[in-house]
């Protein structure tokens, strides 16, 4: 039951106030319903009450049957506005947690997005939301009909006999305590099972996702080893702990059935000392049938509240990622000068950039050049401000990136290999994103500049739908078609990575011209690894561990002995690596 | 596939505990009498009561048998249920077990057609949850039913009017209940549709994001997902309006039996048509007689997800299995690579139309040709991870048919961009590639390779445990020791499909350091993006729409193929030209 009681409270501080107050209503009208359908017993002694007072007639009967009818027909309405507000409630919860999440994603810093984090929001939005939503809808009249429906019936046996209704309440009260030992006994066994769970999910994991490993180099024996015995004293234990917890579990359900007895002992024995009439005994029997009925249903529901559970936890944990401020001034940039203050910045407790310094002037071409996981990457993100720096400040055109709010901030970028994300719509409208009032001649030209002369192969040409994901183009038509938006967004600055840009070689070529359109006439900031554009950067920054190692030009990095020409140099090797 | 019964599938899987099952449903019955006999002796008081008995010996060997019964009951309902747990968790293991087993037999291609997460997903989270269908399903979904069905008997031998009676609530809740069909496909639909618009919207608001933000599109896909959102949950509630006011009566008055008996019988009792005694005890059995049934529906709709599951599984299990010998015949002579009129498609559509190909031990050779034209299909099939549908793929002479898996595994290593490593030590990850290697020797490969300094500039150096999430290693470092482990197995044949894309440039000149010692006098069949990297060959196979289009040395090819000639060319425009200054 505190389990219970827990879950709805976490279940209601998840919800808006406005779904608090819908479900507070299902449970009242819960309590209704519960009244109604107790009914019963009062129509059971009426009719008996005439039976052996001797006046027993057809109008009794009728009487009998109005007495359970009317509450019935209420309990109907009850029960179908109880479920209402709880299908409202539970739906519009789903809807407004949605809604909270999207709008949070605002101003998460947009460095925080990568593939993981990106699959786990959209699954918490979509498939968590929904079993949130299909549960939610129905897990209080379940947790709470039981219990309220018991404890109104062993109410009404105070009118009849207070004696018996303390019987009665002994067995609720012995239901109860079971309910909790099993609780107890399952919070025992949980870090047992959790262990053996997780032994039979990573051999199983290592099985299937090392299934090639396995066949090539011959471990079937060991795995299939692993396996099996992960797979044998996981089924042990299950079985276990199940043989220990049954007979606690049918004792919890019989409990009530031999309280049932115990009431009709003590309603004979009240009957033969004649502390009641046979009417009142005959009503108790009846009861102790009535009475435990809706309580078995109690104990069943702990699977549900897990669940409840465990989706708010992934709810709330998505509306914890930390935002920024992101409502700066709307500012249009006179130059695209950039220039960082002693910058540091650290990630999880790492320090990614340490105390950077640099000047970017407008206009010119720029390289970062250093090893992987040097930050190199991390500089371009926080020009953009997809992170806020701890120390320091970030300057374009002169004023710190915080002062600017997001969009007249991120219209002076442009990201190419970012994220090659491309809508599911038409061509057009995915072109038109950039640029809302682009005429046909200024498309047409970004498409040719792009090298996407494939677009007027395509069926519906430039109307044509992108399937989820771009799935129907290929790569480097999608790497393309990114570039054609870009070069529409026209922005000032234009940021490159070419790590991301390994494709096959008949798209290298097109794809080269498309990035040379694209950046024709900007200032141009890219993580570079071909010589050819690295030698015609106006300046290079050597990144090593966070910090600007060297900086110049290429010839004159060349003379100097370090890290800069040692990259170079193996550069070289690999292009010219053969087999 | 389609979905079993219950049951088949139960006995099916469930081993040498089918028995468990039976004896299962047999105790639930004795259960399920022992909770009806009782109202015969609660009949009894109820006569005793009646005629006014006053003396509680006369009561005591009815309130015995009453709690010998109660008590017999629950016996019997925890030998049932523990019965039907047992089997419930050996069926789950079988049915892991056998899946895995399968995967170990069918050709990797069939495998890896298989969404590597949605199959980890059926074997663990998937069947662990038909547990609570498997365990409970059997003693109580049979018990409710045969409890109704012995308890509606009982009370109709005892009168038939009252075991019509009984029933009446029941089917006027059923009437009500099946009602709320009505317009139900309308609505069903509906909600289908804006479920399926919210999901897209989601996903495409989710992973778009960085692109709405550098487009300074947040505002309006804000406002199309909040509409989506919105609309998304209206349908359903939309909905339950519709079908909920005949669900609420239904649910009311189905099992209200009292609602029937207690007038009707009344009625019945007053035309002395039946006796106080006999009207009192139909009150008592029919109030528990309905709430056992409703249970029993709502497992019906756990039976059909039990069902999907199962499915889901006879598919894993009837993947086809590989067919190769457990110990091979002859064994391949030396390293050469032949295929015979070979042809092959993943479906109904052919990719390789009758290849021919000769590959001299001890060669390197490139297999080159557009995307899409079927070069990493040849090496796939060399690699045996299909079986060609027509004609014959020959090691040292010896057809791979011919060859036990583990003979075939020794000659051939085949390294892509995406080898797994496991959640264990580098150590043991390099040593799987000869398991009976010292640490000694595990080292020595790595040093050859150059992976080894990077290993020991790790934390716990060889002792790193790979998966573990402060181990930091990179993408290229993972590639790295998977060419180590590849090393380590020292095949005479190394297939490289691609292992070198899609690798951060820095790691690049490291990797491909680490390739060229593990081909050094091996039989090599390499894909590669690069052209120039493969020029060198000792044979380079043109490919193209699934034949072999040319063949020759790189300047043989020059001349010969202007197919070739041109992805040169377009090679050489693309890449570094000046590597050389």
């Amino acid at each position: 039951m505190t389990t219970m009681i827990k879950m709805l409270m976490v279940f209601f501080k998840f919800c808006s106030p406005k779904r608090r107050r819908q479900f507070y209503g299902a449970i009242v009208l819960t309590v209704l319903m519960g009244l109604c359908e107790a009914a019963k017993l009062p129509a059971i002694w009426y009719l008996f009450e005439n039976i052996f007072g001797g006046t027993f007639d057809l109008q009794v009967v009728l009487n009998a049957f109005l007495i359970m009818l009317i509450p019935v027909c209420l309990s109907a309405v009850f029960r179908y506005a109880s479920s209402m507000l709880q299908v409202d409630g539970g739906y519009s919860t789903a809807a407004e947690k949605r809604i909270e999440i999207a709008e949070h994603l605002r101003y998460v810093p947009m460095g925080y997005f990568n593939n993981n984090s990106l699959a786990y929001i959209t699954s918490v939005t979509t498939n968590t939301m929904e079993q949130l939503a299909d549960i939610a809808t129905r897990v209080v009249m379940l947790v709470t009909t039981g219990l309220i429906n018991t404890l109104i019936v062993v109410g009404s046996l105070f009118f009849f006999d207070y004696r018996i209704a303390l019987v009665a309440l002994g067995g609720v009260i012995a239901f109860l305590l079971f309910n909790e030992w099993i609780k107890h006994m399952g919070k025992k066994f949980a870090p047992q099972k959790e262990k053996a769970d997780l032994a039979v999910i990573s051999a199983t994991l290592d099985y299937v996702l090392g299934i090639s490993e396995i066949k090539s180099y011959n471990l079937f024996g060991k795995y299939s080893k692993r396996f099996n015995e992960a797979n044998e004293k996981g089924t042990k234990l299950y079985t276990d702990v199940e043989l220990k917890m049954i007979p606690v579990q049918t004792v919890q359900t019989y409990i009530t059935r031999l309280i049932g007895v115990c009431m009709t002992i003590v309603a004979i024995i009240l009957f033969i000392s004649g502390n009641n009439d046979l009417a009142t005994t005959m009503t108790v029997i009846i009861a102790s049938y009535i009475i435990y009925s809706s309580l078995d249903a109690m104990g069943a529901f702990n699977a549900l509240s897990k669940i409840i559970e465990r989706c708010v936890e992934k709810g709330n944990e998505i509306m914890s990622i930390e935002t920024m401020n992101i409502s700066g001034e709307d500012y249009k940039t006179k130059s695209s000068d950039i220039e960082f203050k002693n910058v540091s910045f650290s990630y999880d407790k790492k320090k990614i950039i340490d105390d950077v310094s640099l000047k970017i002037k407008g206009n010119t071409k720029v390289a970062f050049v250093g090893p992987s996981g040097s930050g190199k990457t991390t500089l371009c993100h926080l020009m953009a401000r997809f992170w806020d720096v701890q120390d320091g400040e970030v300057l374009l055109d002169g004023k710190n990136v915080k002062d600017y709010n997001i969009d007249s901030l991120m219209e002076n970028f442009t990201f190419v290999f970012q994220n090659v994300y491309l809508f599911n719509d038409t061509i057009l409208n995915n072109l038109r994103m950039a640029k809302e009032d682009a005429t046909e001649e200024e498309i047409e030209k970004a498409l040719k500049l792009s090298c996407c002369e494939f677009v007027k192969d395509l069926p519906d040409g430039i109307n044509t739908v992108i399937g989820e994901g771009g799935s129907t183009l290929s790569g480097g038509e999608m790497q393309r078609l990114s570039i054609a938006r870009a070069i529409l967004k026209d922005s000032k600055i234009v940021i490159l990575d070419e790590a991301t840009a390994n494709v096959d070689p008949e798209n290298e070529e097109k794809l080269m011209k498309a990035i040379d359109a694209l950046t024709k006439d900007k200032t141009v900031i890219m993580i570079a690894h071909r010589l050819k554009t690295v030698k015609n950067c106006d300046n290079i920054f050597v990144v090593d561990e966070g910090k600007i190692v060297e900086s110049g030009t290429h010839d004159e990095l060349m003379k100097e002995d370090g890290i800069y020409r040692r990259f170079i140099s193996e550069r070289k090797e690999a292009v010219g690596w053969k087999i | 596939m389609k979905n079993r019964g219950l049951m088949s599938i139960l006995f099916d899987y469930a081993g040498d505990k089918k028995k468990y099952y039976t004896f299962s449903i047999i105790t639930s019955l004795i259960s399920v009498v022992s909770g009806i006999v009782p109202f015969y002796f609660i009949a009894d008081i109820i006569n005793k009561l009646v005629a006014g008995v006053t003396d509680f010996n006369d009561y005591t060997t009815d309130i015995i048998l009453l709690l010998v019964l109660f008590l017999s009951k629950g016996v019997f309902h925890i030998a049932s249920t523990s019965l039907s747990h047992i089997a419930a968790y050996q069926t789950i293991k079988w049915v892991r077990k056998r899946a895995i087993d399968s995967l170990a037999f069918a050709s990797l291609g069939d495998v890896k057609r298989h969404n590597s997460g949605s199959l980890k997903n059926t074997l663990c989270e998937r069947i662990d949850s038909t547990e609570n269908t498997l365990a409970h399903v059997i003693p109580e979904f049979s018990g409710n039913i045969i409890g109704f069905l012995l308890t509606l008997i009982y009370l109709t031998v005892i009168c038939w009017q009252m075991g019509l009676i009984a029933i009446i609530p029941f089917v006027i809740g059923m009437v009500a209940y099946l009602t709320m069909g009505i317009g139900y496909s309308k609505y069903y639909n509906n909600t289908i549709a804006k479920t399926k618009i919210l999901n897209d919207t989601a996903v495409e608001y989710i992973n778009g994001i960085e692109v709405i933000k550098a487009f300074g599109k947040s505002e309006v896909s804000y406002e199309k997902f909040k509409k989506a959102a919105i609309e998304g949950s209206e349908c359903f509630v939309e909905w339950q309006r519709n079908c909920n006011i005949a669900f609420s009566i239904a649910m009311s008055v189905a099992p209200y039996t009292l609602l029937a008996i207690l007038p009707l019988g009344a009625i019945l009792y007053f035309n002395n048509v039946i006796t106080l005694n006999i009207f009192i005890i139909s009150i008592v059995m029919s109030i528990g007689l309905i709430t056992p049934l409703i249970s029993s529906m709502g497992y019906l709709d756990d039976i059909r997800k039990a069902q999907t599951i199962f499915s889901e599984i006879d598919e894993i299990v009837s993947i086809k299995r590989l067919d190769r010998p457990s110990v091979s015949t002859v064994l391949p002579a030396d390293s050469g690579v032949s295929l015979k009129d070979v042809s092959f498609g993943y479906s109904d559509k052919e990719v390789l139309h009758n290849i021919n190909l000769e590959i001299k031990p001890g060669s390197s050779v490139a297999l080159v040709g557009p995307s899409g034209a079927g070069k990493s299909t040849i090496a796939k099939l060399i690699a045996s991870l299909w079986d060609p549908n027509e004609g014959n793929i020959y090691i040292g002479g010896v057809n791979i048919k011919d060859l036990a898996l583990e003979d075939y595994n020794k000659m051939v290593s085949y390294v892509s961009q995406s080898n797994y490593l496991f959640n264990v030590s580098i150590m043991e990850n390099i040593r799987m590639g000869n398991l009976s290697a010292t640490d000694e020797e595990v080292m020595e490969v790595c040093k050859k390779c150059g992976v080894h300094d990077f290993i020991m500039n790790l934390e716990n150096g060889y002792d790193t445990i790979v998966g573990d999430a402060g181990s930091h290693i990179s993408g290229g470092e993972r590639q790295r020791i998977s060419i180590a482990r590849a090393m380590m197995k020292d095949s005479k044949i190394v297939i490289l499909d691609e292992a070198t894309a899609y690798t951060d440039p820095e790691n690049e000149a490291i990797i491909q350091k680490a390739l060229s010692s593990l081909v050094k006098d091996k039989t090599v069949i390499v894909i590669a993006h690069r052209l120039s990297t493969i020029i060198n060959s000792d044979d380079i196979i043109l490919v193209n729409d699934g034949r072999i289009e040319a063949h020759g040395k790189h300047e043989e090819l020059l001349n010969k193929s202007e197919l070739y000639k041109n992805m040169w060319l377009s090679h050489i425009e693309g890449r570094d030209g000046d590597y050389n200054d």
